[in-house]
């Protein structure tokens, strides 16, 4: 049968159906990654806790909001160039505002200042940030001071350069006093350090309820946060700023207790399951079949020494092998994929060998034979033209296989860190206790992907059988 | 319609004592020895018919795939044109192959079901490396048209399992017709296919045999329709020869007592004769992996001779000019035990 006349077979069922059109949306979305994703996603990005530093941590994804409480949206406001500037003297001061909308009963789940790359000549920059409520009040809540010169540096001194400077406000001292300072004269609420800091957002977003306690009455309407920088000259140059107000959902998926965001992780993970599951059930099968064929088909010793490896590849229990080589080797993708291959051809050899030596046996070896046929004519052009779908759908079921058992070895902690897979994610967050804590978010969509891609390939093997078994063919046809 | 063979010419197909042995490993570490053919001896040639007759196992099959080399025996000689093919290596044997080829039992398992017809009857002259493309699909439809599949462009296309059984078996024919051969082996070519196209296939065979001067080794166990088909018949036993002649002979006047239960065994083509009590052989034929001593029917025969047929193997006696059996009854070891029977007879009538 010709590969048309196979994919209208498999079209005619539901199942086949089903299967290439999963197999289409797993393909599509493989194939946008490679355009928006740097290859060293893994360890640039998805590994590395800064990256993810200005994202709200174990918050679930945004269409919540839909039902239930309204958690506060995830705001960030990026600038490369001051809204105002302010000269006076010799100093300049660039402000940066950023107006939002605050509608959530809520407070921001937290509140960060970036400044990235400043370089100064004369005197180190002052940062520091305002904040002015619905309610008309303002709260200066920042006050920092750039790291001076050191007597080994000339200028232009540069600072943040790799990495911008990040002011988690409640984390910060100074800007914990401040907010104290600002309770205590605007609605003579005197509150300690400690009480502040669990409540910081809350009593900027909010009214205070008591006259000692940190209760506070949520405040709605418009904020403008204010970043000022004081340059002392000319020559001294910003480079960016940012203020994030941190939702209580995040994007499309979620993120997990790093932050980060798990639609981007869940997407790069299409491909990395598509490329560990065809490209180990390729190579399997093509080394299955090729043994199996020569194993059938030349018989004698060859035949014996190909069965004996089989027999005993077969009879190794797989799991402890690769525990056991990947902690010899670490944690590497490649190794797994590849002990899947060498593990996974024998079984095909096996059968193929015995699909062999019925063909061989047949009439239309024996017809081939008298015509002349090489050996290896017969071999490939006849006895694995008989055995192609057979192989065929043997591939497409070895594939999830392959990409279970990288589930598997990921969930054991043994991934390799430089991709991430679904099985990490899953891994990462049964390890923190997300199914307990009630992370849903983080649990289910790299397991129903998980789920899903291997019912593609089981769907499509499914639907293969028509084209296996000539007769229900007919009957089709 | 058959040529005689000129006298003095080398017969086309002559094998000579073939043995065939299978070893096979049997139970625990014993292994056995299946004589699927025993030193038998055989020519044919261009144009002519022999049909090989015995029951199931007895190396009708066997002997066809020695005679096309698809086996290597373990003695005896297989002459093609007076060129030794038993131990040539496979690839000096194109010669051959083009000129020998073999029309298989089952159209349904020899025909690859994921070619087209035309890829069929073209693959010989591909493995062949004749002709260009489209030398070659005139050659093809030429073929189709010798088999009267026609017309051939209908079939060119269509894959196996869209035919008939009959129609598979003329594609077979076709495939086997394209490198013109001179000697074909059809083993039951006509046992698989049903009833009503038979007679067409080998009217069809016979036509083309006329045409092409090709040499049928044709197999069957049905001695009744090799009447039709082949002028000479041999029959088969447990790996030997044991009667040869023009098949008219052999049906009128079986010789060999083996020859004989297998055409009571026959059934009556009339049905008002079906259920008369005939006698039929006695008991299963003997694995070839256990040959009997002697002569190896002498457990079945009838007229078995105790002391001389399970002793001696049985003599081949050339009876006429064109008939040959292999049985003591024609020996003179038998004859004169047949006299002596009758003088002892005779005097104990006295
Ligand atoms: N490759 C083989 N290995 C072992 N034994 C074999 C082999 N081929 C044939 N035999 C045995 O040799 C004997 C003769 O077989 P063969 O196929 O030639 O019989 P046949 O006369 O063609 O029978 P049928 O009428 O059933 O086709 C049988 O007992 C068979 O089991
Ligand atoms: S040789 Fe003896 S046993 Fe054999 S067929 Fe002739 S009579 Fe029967
Ligand atoms: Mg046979």
């Amino acid at each position: 049968m010709r590969p048309g006349e196979a994919l209208r077979v498999v079209l005619r069922s539901g199942s086949g159906r089903l299967g290439i059109g999963l197999l289409a949306v797993l393909v599509f979305v493989s194939l946008l990654v490679p355009f928006f994703y740097p290859l060293d996603f893994g360890l640039r990005f998805w590994n590395n806790p800064i990256a993810w530093a200005d994202n709200p941590k174990a918050a679930p994804p945004a269409w919540t909001n839909l039902v239930g409480d309204q958690a506060p949206r995830h705001r960030v406001f990026d600038a490369e160039s001051p809204s105002q500037t302010v000269e006076t003297g010799p100093a300049t001061t660039r402000l940066y505002s950023f107006t939002f909308d605050h509608d959530s009963e809520t407070p921001p789940t937290f509140l960060s200042v970036s400044v990235g790359e400043v370089s100064f000549y004369d005197r180190p920059p002052v940062i520091s940030m305002s904040l002015a409520r619905p309610d008309g009040l303002t709260a200066t809540i920042l006050q920092e001071v750039v790291r001076g010169q050191r007597p080994d540096e000339t200028p232009p001194v540069s600072r943040f350069a790799d990495e911008p400077r990040r002011i988690f406000l409640s984390g910060d001292t100074n800007a914990l006093t401040a907010a104290t300072d600002f309770l205590l004269q605007e609605f003579g609420l005197r509150l300690s350090e400690a009480e502040i800091q669990g409540n910081l957002e809350a009593a900027l977003f909010g009214t205070p309820t008591s006259s000692d306690a940190p209760e506070f009455e949520p405040l709605t309407g418009e904020y403008t946060a204010t970043i000022r920088v004081i340059t002392y000259d000319s020559r001294d140059a910003v480079e960016s700023v940012r203020f994030v107000a941190a939702g209580g959902v995040f994007g499309l998926m979620g993120t997990d207790t790093q932050g980060r965001n798990l639609a981007t992780g869940l997407m790069f993970g299409f491909p990395v399951a598509l490329i560990i599951g065809i490209s180990t059930s390729v190579a399997a099968t093509i080394l299955g079949t090729f043994f199996g064929i020569l194993s059938g088909f030349s018989g004698g010793r060859t035949d014996t020494i190909i069965q004996r490896v089989s027999d005993v590849m077969t009879n190794i229990p797989l799991l402890p092998i690769l525990i056991f080589l990947i902690f010899v080797l670490g944690q590497k993708l490649w190794l797994v994929m590849t002990i899947l291959v060498i593990f996974g051809w024998p079984g095909l050899t096996i059968i193929l060998r015995s699909m062999v030596l019925q063909v061989r046996s047949g009439q239309l070896v024996e017809a081939t034979q008298a015509l002349g046929a090489s050996r290896w004519r017969i071999m490939f052009r006849h006895v694995f033209f008989q055995m192609a779908p057979f192989i065929v759908a043997q591939m497409i079921f070895f594939t999830p296989a392959a990409i279970l058992a990288e589930a598997g070895l990921s969930f054991l902690g043994l991934g390799d860190p430089s991709l991430p897979t679904w099985g990490q994610i899953l891994e990462q967050g049964f390890r923190t206790g997300a199914i307990f804590i009630g992370y849903w978010w983080w649990i289910l969509p790299p397991g129903i992907l998980i789920v899903i891609t291997a019912m593609t390939f089981v769907l499509l093997a499914l639907a293969m059988e028509p084209v296996l078994n000539p007769r229900l063919r007919e009957t089709a046809a | 319609m058959t040529v005689q063979p000129e006298i003095g010419a080398a017969p086309m197909l002559d094998l000579q004592d073939v043995a065939m042995h299978f070893k096979s490993r049997g139970r625990g570490f014993r292994t056995t020895t299946v004589r699927a053919l025993d030193g038998v001896s055989l020519t044919l040639d261009r144009g002519e018919t022999i049909a090989i007759v015995g029951e199931s196992g007895c190396g009708k099959t066997t002997m066809g795939r020695v005679s096309l080399r698809l086996l290597e025996p373990t003695a005896g000689r297989v002459l093609f044109d007076n060129i030794d093919i038993t131990e040539v290596k496979e690839s000096r044997l194109k010669g051959f192959r083009r000129r020998a080829q073999g029309i298989f039992q089952d159209p349904f398992t020899s025909l690859d079901p994921y070619m087209t017809i035309r890829q069929i009857v073209e693959e010989p002259l591909v493995i062949h490396g004749e002709g260009s493309a489209s030398e070659r699909l005139e050659r093809v439809e030429w073929a189709l048209e010798e088999v009267r599949m026609r017309p051939a462009s209908d079939f060119l296309d269509r894959f196996p399992h869209l035919l008939s059984g009959g129609q598979r078996q003329r594609v077979g024919i076709a495939r086997a017709l394209t490198l013109t051969p001179e000697y074909i082996l059809a083993d039951e070519p006509v046992s698989m296919i049903d009833a009503s196209s038979r007679a067409e296939i080998l009217a069809l065979l016979r036509e083309l045999q006329e045409r092409h001067r090709i040499g049928y080794l044709y197999i069957t166990h049905d001695i009744a329709t090799a009447r039709h088909f082949a002028p000479t018949a041999t029959v088969m036993y447990l790996g030997r020869i044991v009667e040869q002649g023009p098949t008219a002979d052999l049906i009128s006047n079986p010789l060999h007592p083996y020859t004989q239960g297998l055409l009571n065994a026959v059934p009556e083509p009339d049905p008002a004769n079906r259920l008369a009590e005939r006698p039929v052989l006695p008991g299963e034929a003997p694995s070839p992996a256990n040959v009997p001593s002697g002569c190896r029917f002498h457990p079945r025969c009838p007229v078995f001779m105790a002391g001389l047929c399970d002793v001696v193997e049985p003599p081949l006696v050339q009876v006429e000019l064109d008939r040959t059996v292999e049985c003591h009854l024609y020996g003179e070891e038998g004859q004169a035990r047949a006299e002596q029977d009758a003088t002892e007879s005779v005097s104990e009538n006295a």
